[in-house]
């Protein structure tokens, strides 16, 4: 019963609940008054490979890039559109034209005004033809028209609802277009030195080392950035990362830059403090997929078993030491507040499910043998870091119990990819889903059938083909009111659990460590947001 | 004259033996499964295929393997060691950037480790089986049986959080921004611990290598000649003991500058240096091919230089040897 409660938590909850925890000892002090100046040194893992962040959507190139860049939108703690480059839009009624009117004397860190013809240039000859996201984020978008310099008018072929929440600087940067005008995007001499809008300006990258941010002058909202300058360090090793914030050497550490095993340690420091805010577009959920092409992971039996033999709530305890909670389909609950999430699916969490495993295999007609044993699976262990082994090690003793003998392969990143998504040699993979800001962005193409693409990663390589469920999130592409989208992706997490083509297993809480000597440095996007009013105390 | 001719000698050897790491790196480390636009497609987590062909074209990873080669050949033949897509930069721009920094940590490590090991070995031999032998032994055990990243997190915890004497990580203090003999102290702090962290295995490796050569030497015949004419003790070590006992410690040095440059990596890693190993670690993860085949070329030319400057040292530590 108390399970069910804490899953129906909506996302806002969770919201004012880690306000109030970080918000505590920041009240305790005498509400300090901004201070202008100081560097900033913040902990990014890995260093990014390049800062083509228009290109190539990586996720520890934004923390950097989202200082340099913007975008149209911005969003609000609601996860609402807010003005960035855009001062304001409207939504034509038909959904098939949206107007952005943007803000006045904008310029770029080179000198250049900012006009309608940058964004005009942004989408349709960068973010459309390079941008890995492009293709499905634009896929309606046909041409932009630029009345004026301060206006520009989107013309989609079909209503696009997820468009509006995938237009901040992390997803749909806009670059200067004299920079680009004539090149290869991704050849562009200024993809490794950004120029950009944003608070802070590029000034060197030491490869191995940093990336070293100055302050823009010359931004367009007033008096600020607080800050003089950001420096982004880059140190392989997790221990030294979490001694580096313990020592007051670097002030500021999201995502998975600190080890999960060392947050409750650094929470316990005098000079750190720690948010779980700003992580609301990130909606990250750990799972498990099957590669139905093998003749007994075709049996929809034998997959609902395996769903049935994890415990997720150990999983959450042991494996990600509490930063976690649950899952119980493909949409993570952060979607409660857009209503899309539901939890009247089947549950595995039943307490007999052990015994409704164990029939399931036997009804699929795998019988154990004299040696206790249904059937042996390899587990493909996901190469980005140590806690997947760790999964993987659960997995195995938990599949166990229900007969299937599970062999653990650890390989890495290039040969791993190749043997799930290229060469289809696998029978369980342990993947990491982000669904983004919006179902269409990052879920669908687990599951559609459209999207089955040998060589393409993370897409649909479990072989699952469902018209009924392609039919589905067909729709809720297209559908522009919400209660109706809400009531398909309903009935699609109904179907998708019920075939499970994977199992899901936990929605991945990530957390921000910061030194307490730095303030208002997360906002509703969290490090993939400009750190502009961000100041250091002395 | 004749000793020079004999360098240049060894120097030519060299070159073949260059030549040859070249051509086996290209073919080898393509034998490795998946290409560097597959890893970045991945990294990006959601890509169309005309994304990766894309890449793939790029990098030029869609040309045939024989003309790869050819080109790869020529260009490396000019120092021109192409070009790493990944990082959107020229592979020697890269590699040189990262060189500075393992150069200087490898010589600092090796000073420690030679001259230290050296003394202690000196030490030992001398002072055999007595109270001072017995704790470098213990000492040089305890060093040699320690993991190089565990013996580093340690020196952080210890000089880094408790005692504050030292930073935790990286090549210099960039939010200081020091110049002149501040950024040289500056660096000194940060190369202290990755130094001996590096160095201390290498120390107790020599120390007990001097300590056995010492020991050697001890009932050798020139040693007992020079004892029975009445030189005094101090002048029978110093003056005819050390320069053969040096001797094996040496090769032993020149032998190990390969594994210096590949141990470094761990110890790269947790003191977060900018060094060539993490670099050739990272290459290779994401199968930026290009960067990897620059990285063996120039360590591979490093090695052989330090093998050189060793022989050159054997030459006038033991002038026999040339013949």
């Amino acid at each position: 019963m108390s399970d069910t409660a804490i899953i129906r938590l909506s996302r806002r909850d969770l919201l004012l609940a880690s306000v109030f925890v970080a918000a505590a000892p920041v009240a305790e002090a005498q509400t300090p008054t901004p201070r202008r100046g100081g560097t900033m040194v913040m902990l990014v893992h890995p260093e990014p490979s390049t800062l083509a962040t228009y290109a190539v959507s990586a996720g520890n190139i934004p923390p950097v890039t989202t200082q340099i860049y913007e975008g149209l939108l911005t969003y609000d703690w609601d996860l609402k559109p807010a003005p960035a480059l855009a001062k304001s839009w409207e939504i034509a009624p038909d959904g098939k034209t949206i107007t952005f009117r943007l803000q006045e004397g904008v310029t770029f860190h080179n000198g250049q005004p900012f006009t309608s013809a940058d964004v005009q240039y942004s989408f349709m000859e960068v973010a459309k033809k390079v941008n890995p996201n492009g293709p499905v984020i634009l896929a309606e978008l046909t041409s932009i028209d630029t009345p004026d310099p301060l206006t520009a008018v989107f013309n989609l072929a079909n209503p696009a609802p997820y468009l509006m929440v995938s237009l901040s600087s992390n997803n749909m940067p806009i670059v200067c277009k004299s920079v680009f005008e004539g090149t290869q995007p991704l050849n562009n001499p200024t993809a490794n030195r950004p120029i950009g809008t944003g608070p802070f300006k590029f000034a060197e990258w030491n490869r191995g080392q940093y990336i070293r941010l100055d302050r823009n002058d010359r931004y367009w909202k007033p008096g600020l950035p607080m800050l003089n300058r950001i420096i982004a360090r880059f140190i392989p090793d997790a221990a030294t990362r979490s001694a580096a914030l313990e020592a007051g050497e670097a002030h500021y550490a999201a995502y998975s830059a600190v080890n999960a095993a060392d947050i409750r340690r650094l929470q316990a420091s005098p000079i750190l403090g720690s948010t779980t805010q700003g992580y609301g577009m990130t909606a990250a959920i750990t799972a498990l997929e099957f590669n139905m092409r093998r003749p007994n992971l075709a049996k929809k039996e034998v997959r609902q078993a395996i769903a049935y033999a994890i415990d997720r709530q150990f999983l959450v305890d042991n494996v990600l030491y509490g930063f976690a909670k649950p899952a119980t389909g493909p949409l993570s609950s952060v979607f409660s507040t857009s209503g899309f999430y539901t939890d009247q699916v089947r549950r595995f969490d039943v307490p007999d499910r052990i015994d409704i495993a164990n029939r399931l295999m036997d009804e699929a007609g795998f019988p154990r043998g004299t040696d206790g044993k249904r059937m042996s699976l390899y587990l493909e262990i996901n190469s980005f870091g140590e806690q997947w082994l760790r999964q993987g090690e659960y997995i195995k003793q938990a599949l166990a119990q229900i007969g299937i003998d599970v062999t653990l392969r650890s390989e890495d990143t290039a040969t791993w990819l190749r043997r799930c998504y290229t060469d289809y040699d696998y029978d369980i993979n342990e993947p990491f889903y982000s669904a983004g800001a919006d179902p269409v962005v990052g879920v669908h193409r687990h599951y559609v059938s459209s999207a089955i693409r040998r060589g393409t990663t993370f897409v649909n390589n479990k072989d699952y083909r469902n018209p009924e469920l392609d039919g589905l999130m067909d729709a809720a592409t297209r559908e522009p009111d919400p209660a109706r989208r809400a009531t398909l992706y309903h009935e699609a997490q109904k179907i998708l659990v019920e075939d499970s083509p994977g199992a899901w297993l936990c929605e991945v809480q990530y957390v921000t460590i910061f030194n307490k000597k730095l303030h208002d440095h997360t906002g509703p996007l969290g490090a993939y947001q400009a750190l502009d009013r961000a100041w250091l105390d002395r | 004259m004749r000793r020079w001719r004999y360098f240049g000698y060894r120097l030519l050897l060299a070159l073949p033996v260059v030549f040859g790491i070249l051509i086996l790196n290209f073919f080898l480390i393509r034998l490795a499964p998946g290409d560097a636009a597959s890893v970045l497609a991945g990294e990006s987590g959601a890509a169309t295929p005309e994304y990766t062909e894309l890449l793939r074209a790029k990098f030029g990873l869609d040309r045939p393997l024989p003309e790869q080669f050819v080109a790869y050949i020529l260009a490396a033949l000019q120092f021109d060691l192409g070009f790493s897509f990944r990082n959107d930069a020229p592979v020697s721009e890269l590699v040189v950037a990262r060189l500075g920094p393992t150069v200087l940590l490898m010589i600092t490590a090796y000073t420690f480790a030679l001259s230290i090991g050296t003394l202690l070995g000196l030490l030992a031999a001398v002072a055999r089986n007595t109270w001072r032998d017995a704790v470098i032994s213990v000492a040089t055990l305890i060093c040699y049986a320690t993991p190089g990243f565990w013996l580093g997190l340690m020196l952080i915890v210890i000089f880094s959080l408790h005692l504050g004497w030292f930073p935790t990580s990286g090549f210099e203090n960039i939010a200081e921004g020091y110049e002149g003999w501040d950024r040289v102290l500056d660096v000194a702090r940060h190369l202290a611990m990755p130094a001996t962290a590096l160095g201390l295995f290498y120390l107790a490796l020599y120390t007990r290598v001097m300590r056995a050569s010492m020991l050697e030497q001890t009932g050798m015949d020139y040693v007992v000649t020079a004892r029975a004419k009445g030189q005094s003790e101090r002048r029978i070590m110093f003056g005819h003991m050390l320069r053969n006992a040096f001797l094996p410690v040496l090769t032993m040095a020149g032998v190990q500058a390969g594994n210096l440059i590949g141990g470094s990596v761990v110890v790269e890693t947790v003191f977060g240096w900018p060094g060539i190993g993490t670099l050739a670690f990272n290459a290779l993860q994401s199968r930026d091919l290009n960067l990897l085949l620059g990285i063996f070329f120039i360590s591979a030319c490093l090695v052989v230089i330090i093998n050189l400057i060793v022989e050159i040292l054997t030459v006038f530590l033991d002038p026999r040897i040339q013949a």
